[in-house]
């Protein structure tokens, strides 16, 4: 039984985005799933990158990293293997994810940290005033192309799958119920779960009315453990809600855990009589 | 702890020294020094100096350690100093080793025995040779020039490596007969260690021993022309380590519980050492998937309360700049590691610079802070990992260590450090403060706040490089701005005048004053030995702590020196930059040498040389 209402996880500082801002349905979303999941908020960490979606760690009273452009997935990684019972959430945007950080997205995903990674993907850079994202599609105007985007757009939930994030699924701001349960049932999944959330910047990219009536459900016969079928639907286009895809796979953390298991106990004074001259140190060898 | 004991004459008043270990106290000067049996004195320190040269892959850098490790377990003091070609495969190498019965300071500029597995080995590595030095070569590889032949012999390495053991595989072993002949080096810990080493095959182990026997028959009629001093009273607790070694273990001592790194020469010793070890002491290594990615995950382990680190060299700091900022306006530990190699750009990755001083005091954009350090020596660099830990768990700082191809790959003899008299800092946290109204970024008089860490219910904060207030709230006032840049630089003034500074010499010299950085110390320091021998007052004075920079202290050292001589190994001379721009000291020579390779003893007494003549 939770004990947590939603309104607990709010901090004392007001979101400072657009009103009408997408971003605003993920925050409520996230307050409800993890009151749902009754998380303690002294062991809940979300990091962000930089952006306007980037400023959602300091909208909650749990522990936060609001870090640089792009960081958030490595520096997330860091905080759930130095302490695996923290519950990680890496927030951030598409330009934040798929640009500068794009480097990081498919490593966490094939390590399998155990991490949530909700995108707020408004197909916009929204902080820098509306230029174009690597999620912008071709031929879209904003200030950084005129004649409009010369680039196709890059893919992130058919990135995720091939790159082997175990979890990948689609949400949207506006439609708060079903975002709820996919956070909780991200969170609540062993390994890397990706999420990308639709969540439209109302003032550089309104996008919010053709995105509602764009979105379908994914079927309900949809098998989510089927990786060929969901990467189908991924690269499919058009705008599935749910689970994509959902893989059981050791986890990051778990194959650490492993090394420390299998690691003979050891401490400095016996690595330091390792390189005693006197009894022939093995260079470069530990002994 | 100890400190160095004074030169000569009566006690002077010295700069402050150690809190931390006994870094520049090796035993102190041996009773009896025996003569060299042909007399004339090779070297003040009774010590030779051997270089082997050849092809990468022709078992050069395989005997040259072979050879290192027998002489430390035999009793003496070594210092290595290698070149690598950046190839994988082929490409010059060099490894040369200098043995004492006594502490040295430095690996030599003059070489007593130079050997040569081929052709090129000799093209490139004649001129090292002092002016009696004899020359062990390849019989069929090399020609030696009619002038020195009188001091070279030929010695069948690939022939009777394949004779005894079929293949050229233990040419390596035919040079290290040869070598240890000539130096009158008892064979028996070589045999020990080849035992050691090829305990599981059959076999091996005897043709080894059957072509180091070879190896000491080819230059039989050399024997002995530089008898070593034999070793008198050997202590049981020397250790044959590198710089990059003595980092790792030390960085254990320190409690490092997380280490993440993106290979790169000459850092990757670290990364490789420390995956071995972390998980046997509960920490985890992990090999990111670069050096942004490898920083980044360091301060999300940090941020959790785990001493976290990353090793890099030059490149990688280059990739790590805008975290350095974060970390430091973020208030988050971090301990960074730069083995720095010839820059700019890739450089030259297997050669030696200290190019990156200004990186490592200015890099990152805005005013970031940070501390700066520089560990003078292979002991050095243990104590100074422990201080740099310190530091940044007690300022909560990034720490950046630099060290240079030279200190971090070579060997030395140096003294087992106790883990049990360190003095181990860890940061103070929220715990314990049990308040409602927690400031992760109070001001404090010391400028330091308590830090809140995950798990710890009062402590909730969210950690930011944007500009914040003390709740760590998103804040862009001047008043804001103004206060936390002098909370994040000024937490740093104390360590101006506390941090530890390696002295050599006089604490005031009248004559010479060199000020230095890092590795550069070696050889000053014996270069001082052998000035003030000569009745020049001199001294040495290497703050390791770079940044904040120790000014006034730096100024006292200085204030009665006729010369002030800062030596470093770049081109324009950063180090006497800073010290200008630091300092109130104006009238300095700046020595900057950009070659790839590390100053010797010689080249520093020259430059005192040079003066005097002019
Ligand atoms: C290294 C670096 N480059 C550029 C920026 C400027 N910048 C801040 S946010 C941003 C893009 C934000 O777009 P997105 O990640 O999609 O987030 P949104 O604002 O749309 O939520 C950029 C380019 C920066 N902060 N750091
Ligand atoms: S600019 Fe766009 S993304 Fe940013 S707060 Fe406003 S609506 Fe949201």
């Amino acid at each position: 039984m939770s004990t947590r209402k939603p309104n607990d996880y709010k901090s004392e500082l007001k979101p400072i985005w657009c009103p009408g801002c997408g971003d605003f349905g993920v925050l409520a979303s996230l307050y409800r799933s993890m009151a749902d999941m009754d998380l303690d908020p002294s062991r809940t960490v979300i990091v962000s990158g930089i952006g306007c979606s980037s400023r959602l760690p300091h909208f909650a009273s749990t522990y936060g990293i609001h870090t640089l452009h792009g960081r958030p997935l490595p520096v997330a990684m860091g905080v759930k293997l130095a302490n695996p019972d923290l519950t990680v959430i890496a927030v951030g945007g598409d330009g934040d994810g798929f640009a500068i950080g794009a480097g990081h997205f498919p490593h966490a995903s094939r390590r399998n940290i155990d991490v949530t990674y909700l995108v707020m993907d408004n197909e916009i850079y929204g902080l820098t005033k509306g230029q174009a994202s690597p999620t912008s599609l071709f031929e879209q105007k904003a200030p950084s192309t005129p004649f409009g985007n010369p680039e196709d757009p890059l893919n992130p939930l058919a990135l995720a799958i091939a790159a082997g994030a175990s979890f990948v699924a689609r949400g949207a701001s506006f439609n708060t119920k079903a975002l709820t349960e996919l956070i909780t049932q991200a969170v609540e999944h062993k390994g890397f779960s990706y999420i990308d959330a639709m969540s439209p910047c109302t003032t550089f990219n309104n996008t919010q009315e053709s995105w509602k009536d764009a979105v379908t459900d994914v079927a309900p016969d949809h098998d989510p453990t089927d990786r060929v079928k969901a990467f189908d639907l991924a690269l499919r286009g058009g705008f599935s809600l749910g689970i994509l895809y959902r893989q059981e796979r050791t986890t990051q953390t778990e194959r650490y855990r492993a090394i420390l298991e299998q690691a003979k106990p050891s401490d400095v004074n016996v690595m330091l009589d390792g390189f005693n001259a006197r009894k022939g140190a093995a260079i470069g060898k530990p002994a | 702890m100890a400190s160095i004991p004074a030169a000569s004459g009566p006690s002077r008043p010295r700069c402050p020294e150690s809190s931390q270990g006994p870094v520049d106290s090796p035993p102190g000067p041996r009773a009896s020094r025996v003569q060299f049996l042909h007399g004339g004195t090779l070297s003040a320190r009774n010590s030779v100096v051997v270089r082997l040269a050849g092809e990468s892959g022709e078992g050069v850098i395989s005997c040259g350690d072979i050879l290192t490790q027998a002489a430390a377990r035999g009793g003496y003091y070594t210092q290595t100093f290698r070149t690598f070609p950046a190839e994988i495969k082929g490409g010059p190498c060099m490894y040369q080793f200098r043995l004492s019965d006594e502490p040295i300071w430095s690996h030599g500029k003059d070489v007593d025995l130079l050997v040569c597995f081929n052709q090129e080995a000799w093209d490139l590595n004649w001129d090292s040779l002092g002016p009696e030095g004899v020359i062990l070569y390849d019989s069929i590889e090399v020609t030696i020039p009619d002038e020195y032949i009188e001091r070279a012999r030929p010695v069948r390495m690939d022939e009777l490596a394949k004779e005894i053991g079929g293949s050229t595989r233990a040419k390596n072993m035919v040079a290290a007969g040869a070598i240890a002949a000539v130096i009158a080096f008892d064979t028996t810990p070589i045999e020990e260690l080849v035992l050691r080493r090829y305990a599981h095959k059959e076999g091996v182990a005897d043709a080894n021993i059957a072509a180091l026997h070879a190896g000491a028959i080819e230059a039989h009629d050399l024997k002995g022309r530089y008898p070593l001093v034999p070793p008198v009273e050997v202590e049981e607790d020397r250790m044959l380590i590198s710089g990059n070694q003595a980092i790792a273990v030390g960085a254990v001592a320190a409690g490092v519980k997380y280490f993440a790194g993106y290979p790169i020469t000459p850092a990757s010793d670290i990364l490789e050492w420390l995956s071995v070890r972390l998980p046997q002491v509960g920490g985890l290594t992990i090999q990111c998937e670069d050096e942004i990615a490898s920083l980044a995950s360091v301060v999300g382990a940090s941020y959790t309360g785990a001493k976290a680190m990353t090793a890099t060299s030059g490149p990688g700091i280059s990739l790590m700049n805008e975290l350095i900022g974060y970390a430091g306006t973020a208030e988050i530990p971090v301990v960074i590691v730069d083995a720095q190699r010839g820059g700019p750009s890739t450089g030259l990755p297997t050669k030696t610079e200290q190019s990156d001083l200004n990186q490592a005091l200015y890099g990152s954009h805005g005013e970031a802070p940070r501390v700066v350090m520089a560990p003078v020596s292979v002991e050095d660099c243990f104590y100074s990992i422990v201080d740099a830990f310190n530091y940044a768990e007690e300022f909560q700082v990034p720490v950046l260590l630099l060290t240079d191809q030279g200190l971090a790959t070579r060997l030395e003899v140096i003294h087992r450090p106790d883990p049990e008299k360190l003095n181990i800092v860890c940061r103070t946290t929220s715990a314990g403060i049990a308040r409602e109204d927690y400031k992760r970024y109070e001001y404090t008089d010391s400028g330091v706040s308590p830090m809140g860490l995950p798990g710890e219910p009062e402590g909730m904060y969210v950690a930011t490089g944007i500009e914040h207030d003390e709740y760590g709230h998103p804040g862009y006032t001047p008043e804001i701005h103004l206060g936390m840049q002098t909370k994040r630089l000024g937490k740093l003034e104390p360590i101006r005048e506390t941090s530890r500074v390696a002295t050599h010499g006089e604490a005031q010299p009248a004559d010479i004053a060199f000020i230095g950085f890092g590795s550069t110390f070696g050889p000053v320091r014996e270069a001082v030995d052998r000035l003030a021998e000569q009745g020049l007052s001199v001294g040495a004075f290497y703050p390791r702590v770079l940044g904040p920079f120790p000014a006034s202290r730096a100024e006292e050292f200085v204030a009665n020196a006729k010369r002030i001589i800062v030596p470093e190994v770049n081109y324009t001379g950063q180090l006497a930059r800073l010290i200008k721009a630091e300092t109130t000291i104006n009238e300095l020579e700046s020595v900057a040498k950009c070659d790839g390779l590390p100053f010797t003893a010689e080249a520093i007494i020259d430059l005192a040389a040079q003066e005097v003549a002019a």
